[in-house]
């Protein structure tokens, strides 16, 4: 009854400050189109810019093949290579290829004429990009230009698995659910907490019987609803909209989306008990939920790249393991078969905290 | 004037006072600089490739030992009859088979054939693990045909072959960090001069303080300037201390003029306050000025250019992006660190800058009431 | 309106000064007159109107309708102007709980736009007359609540208003350090300050020159306090108010 009285109370709060509410709903739906529609991680267009020196019929059917492909856009024609810095110190081109004066002459040379590919190297990601390629399109026009039997073509068929139209949504969409799940989670609960600590109600609630577990879980289970909620409509906008796959079963998806919000519920309460402050409660949730959550979860930059150090961290981050959870059975299909061990670590990291959270709220009161 | 130096002289008061604030404002960005400059790091490096030959010929042998001596790619051992399961745990990004024939194939005129699986969850790191397995064919290709050449000396002559040189402008290595460090700190700069001034204000009038303001012959502008100034001045050191980290840490070079970044991040800086300052406007708790702006927020970080290239996104996106202050001022950050951009490299992306603070300023200094009505 | 420009000790006037919140009226038809280095009280329960009318006269809120001055000037047009004439201190203690004693008042006369001399020679004589000299270098904050109220009387008196708003100034102090602050008020007055009060400690009223009892956003009845009370009868201004307020219920 006293647990019903609290999470009534809190259900209450929620709903009254109707703005607080209306940006939680619809944070998450402002999230998964920004995200789904901008964050577009394929290079296509990329622009370049071409010094043909030679202006021969040769030279204009080799610029050609860059303009043609569907990766180049050539946008700029200059006389002079110096020219191509000037370009770049104005972001107008990625890259620029130099055609020599003696190219379509060198046709029939024993030597390979050589064509300058200087590339803005500011982006590393995308210079990266740029000269792969590039490289394949010259290998393609060396290809067409060999005589008869000296092709020796091999053919290298891919198959890509998990996400055979090579769509980032399907990438990005699953690791927002588990984003914006600790977000409005860890941070609602904790500066909700911190709220009723500024203005004294929690010293209120805490002189009366209500026992402290019962204080905890009255405050959180509101919060459990609305992240549910968000999480829901974040996946449910990515399959209707951004045509998601969703290969596995749902209900491993919500068992575990559960479980999940138990490890995120825990480290906001944890984070309540550390702040003294809104400010600071907010402040703290962000370092200690959403920064970690976007940046070393695997989320858009693989963990497999970073220091040794920082793969370590990641493995104390619940984010990790829920992005694993939610990637495998969107994407892949798997099952509670390759997926419990994940389950489990994320219920003793949420268990983890929820005993420190308890500790630090009795230390508190006595 | 003197009004303005008084404002300045309480924020710098309290802000100093405040030991948590001040660890927030000043270490935390380090870090935050260090961790995610290594962390951001979209260089592919160690993909995960299994290779299963079918062949067993000379040809086959070769292409396997240019695979294990290329940089890119960690070789992992692995049963064929397993490749799926540990596909699906994750254990192998990309795994290469060579069917039984793929020798005979390439010296008879058919074409040889080889497969490859590929986990492509991330469609961008899929695509350049692919490119680089390409890359390991294609200069595996180009010897066979030249050693197929060489016995035909007649034919070579009569061949054109190109061969790329390429060179590497700004970043030789093609480290991620050196675009990364710098967004990261114009985003830092945004996100703590926007939520700072914001929660700043919304909490003097959680406190009531602000009221007491109000009652004052404080002028609008007086007011504004007075609650901006502190923070710009924050914001600068923010900016001196991420040019640090990444001049001293990261060694990354810095190209261009300090005097044309500090005039640049003027400009950004009446825009972030400005959005600061209307969020307060709006907001009557830290908690509703938190999530207004994180609005703002996550707008300008998506739309900038910092995650994903400009290019890239849809074309209608692409106009939508002009609204954001972000991308200009991490173009012209990017453009004054790496390649030494001077002012009319930047001219647009500064005029752009200008007219966006000066909107965003005169708006707030307008939206804001000394009365309620 | 004639009567009262000819009259120049008037400084603070209104004529039906009302104020709306959507349906619900706040303060309804509020006309008072108060003269130069008259203490004035506003009287009634929490919720009567008070602080929205003061609210009014400082410029903080705008009337619905009707019309007032303060210190001469009208208070929807000239709301900036009145400002630098009047000192202002609420319910709330309002200064900053994290500068100094002696950075508070600082800042205050600072915003007013004192020059650095006039500066240093008020934050010494309002320190002395507050008698807060020994915790000038404390923290606000680690202030009795008594002595902040002291403080933020002083913090309102740093630009020497002519006219001094107090909105239940005195809430949650004991009674000595209330008895000290009221003494500063009546000396205050005796200086030609107006001050205006809004209270509903009836003892406090009795302080006051003239009273003006608010009910349900309506004044019932004001005047002098002692005109007041043989008018009705009443010995103090608490049976005073009781005698009004139910009248003003059952009328």
């Amino acid at each position: 009854m006293r647990l019903r009285a609290i999470i009534l109370k809190e259900f209450l709060h929620i709903f009254r400050d109707s703005r607080t509410l209306f940006l939680v709903l619809l944070m998450p739906v402002f999230m998964i189109f920004l995200y789904g529609w901008a964050v577009n991680l394929d290079a296509k267009n990329i622009q370049i810019a071409v010094a043909d020196l030679d202006q021969s019929p040769a030279s204009r059917y080799f610029i050609d093949k860059f303009a043609q492909s569907k990766y180049f856009q050539v946008t700029q024609y200059v006389t002079q290579p110096d020219e191509f810095e000037d370009l770049f110190r104005r972001y107008e081109v990625r890259a620029g290829i130099t055609v020599p004066a003696d190219f379509g002459k060198s046709i029939g040379n024993e030597f390979a004429t050589s064509v300058q590919l200087i590339v803005d190297g500011y982006d590393g990601n995308t210079a990266q990009t740029v000269l792969n390629y590039a490289r394949a399109i010259v290998a393609q026009y060396n290809t067409e230009l060999l005589p008869q039997g000296f092709e020796a073509p091999i053919e290298v068929i891919p198959r890509f698995l998990y996400n055979p139209s090579l769509e980032s949504g399907n990438f990005i969409v699953p690791g927002l659910a588990a984003v914006i799940l600790m977000m409005i989670s860890a941070l609602l609960t904790s500066v909700s907490i911190v709220r009723e600590k500024e203005t004294g109600t929690l010293e209120q609630i805490l002189v009366t019987p209500v026992h402290v577990i019962e204080t905890i879980v009255g405050k959180v289970i509101p919060y459990v609803f609305l992240a549910f909620m968000d999480g829901m409509l974040t996946i449910g906008i990515g399959v209707l909209v951004f045509d998601v796959q969703f290969e596995g079963a749902a209900w491993v998806l919500l068992t575990n989306t559960l479980v999940y919000l138990y490890s995120a519920l825990a480290l906001g309460l944890l984070i309540s008990t550390l702040a003294s402050t809104q400010q600071a409660a907010m402040a703290t949730a962000l370092m200690l939920t959403l920064l970690p959550s976007i940046m070393l979860s695997g989320f858009m930059f693989p963990i497999a790249g970073m220091p040794l150090i920082l793969q370590v961290i990641t493995r104390l981050i619940p984010a990790t393991y829920f992005l694993e959870i939610i990637r495998g059975v969107l994407l892949k299909g798997t099952g509670y078969a390759e997926l419990y061990h994940n389950t489990l670590i994320l219920f003793g990291i949420g268990t983890l905290f929820l005993l420190l959270a308890i500790r630090k709220f009795k230390v508190r009161l006595g | 004037m003197s009004v303005i130096r008084h404002f300045v002289k309480k924020e710098f008061r309290q802000v100093f006072r405040d030991k948590q604030m001040l660890r927030m404002l000043l270490i935390v960005p380090i870090v935050q600089l260090i961790v995610l400059g290594n962390a951001i790091n979209l260089d592919v490096k160690h993909v995960r490739l299994a290779i299963f030959d079918h062949d067993h010929s000379e040809v086959s042998r070769d292409l396997l030992s240019r695979f294990r001596s290329s940089d890119y790619f960690d070789i992992i051992l692995a049963d064929q009859s397993k490749l799926s399961a540990l596909m699906d745990r994750g254990k192998i990004d990309i795994s290469v088979v060579i069917p039984e024939g793929f020798a005979r194939d390439l010296g008879s005129g058919s074409t040889a054939k080889a497969q490859l699986i590929v986990d492509a969850q991330n469609s961008n790191l899929a695509g350049i693990a692919t490119g680089y397995v390409n890359g390991v064919f294609g200069s595996f290709q180009e010897d066979f045909r030249n050693r197929m050449l060489e016995k035909n000396p007649d034919i070579k002559s009569k061949i054109h072959s190109v061969e790329v040189v390429s060179r590497v402008f700004y970043n030789p290595e093609m480290n991620t960090y050196f675009a990364t460090i710098p967004g990261i700190a114009v985003l830092l700069l945004t996100i703590i001069t926007t939520l700072i001034n914001a929660l700043n204000i919304v909490r003097e009038k959680e406190i009531g303080t602000l009221e007491q303001l109000m009652v004052t012959p404080i002028s609008k502008f007086q007011f504004v300037m007075g609650k901006s100034l502190p923070f710009a001045i924050l914001g600068y050191i923010e900016l001196a201390i991420a040019l640090a980290v990444g001049m001293l840490w990261f060694k990354i070079p810095f190209a261009g003029s300090f005097l044309l970044l500090a005039f640049s991040a003027a400009l950004f800086l009446m825009t972030t306050l400005g959005a600061g300052l209307l969020v307060s406007t709006v907001a009557q708790t830290q908690q509703q000025a938190l999530f207004t702006a994180w609005f703002f927020l996550v707008f300008c970080i998506i739309m900038s250019g910092f995650l994903t290239p400009i290019e890239n996104m849809p074309t209608a996106l692409q106009y939508l992006t002009y609204l954001d202050p972000l991308r200009y001022m991490i173009k012209v950050t990017r453009g004054i660190f790496l390649k030494g951009s001077t002012f009319f490299d930047l001219k647009y992306e500064l005029a752009a800058m200008a007219i966006y603070g000066t909107a965003m300023f005169a708006l707030a200094i307008f939206r804001f009431r000394k009365s309620t009505t | 309106m004639n009567a009262v420009i000819e009259d120049s000790n008037i400084v603070v006037e209104t004529h039906d000064l009302t104020r709306k919140f959507g349906k619900f009226v706040a303060v309804d038809k509020l006309n008072i007159a108060v003269k130069r280095g008259e203490i004035f009280g506003f009287l009634g329960a929490n919720g009567a109107g008070k602080t929205t009318a003061i609210r009014m006269l400082c410029g903080l809120l705008e009337p619905t309708s009707g019309t007032g001055t303060v210190a001469g000037f009208d208070i929807v047009k000239q709301a900036e102007r009145i400002k630098s004439r009047i000192g202002y201190m609420s319910q709330k203690f309002s200064l900053y709980n994290d500068l100094k004693v002696e950075e508070n008042l600082e800042f205050y006369g600072g915003v007013y736009g004192l020059d650095s001399r006039a500066l240093k020679q008020h934050i010494h004589e309002t320190l002395e007359r507050m008698n807060l000299q020994h915790v000038r270098t404390k923290m606000t904050a680690e202030l009795p609540l008594g002595w902040k109220q002291k403080l933020a009387l002083g913090a309102a008196l740093m630009h020497n208003p002519d006219i001094i708003f107090l909105d239940e100034a005195t809430g949650g102090v004991d009674p000595v350090a209330r008895r000290d602050f009221w003494d500063m008020i009546h000396d205050l007055a005796a200086h030609g300050k107006t001050i205006f009060v809004t209270t509903h400690y009836m003892d406090e009223a009795e302080y006051c020159h003239k009273i003006s009892i608010m009910h349900q956003s309506r004044v019932l009845i004001q005047g002098k306090v002692g005109d007041l009370k043989v008018q009705t009868g009443m010995k103090t201004v608490e049976e005073l108010f009781k005698h009004v307020v139910t009248q003003g219920d059952s009328a």
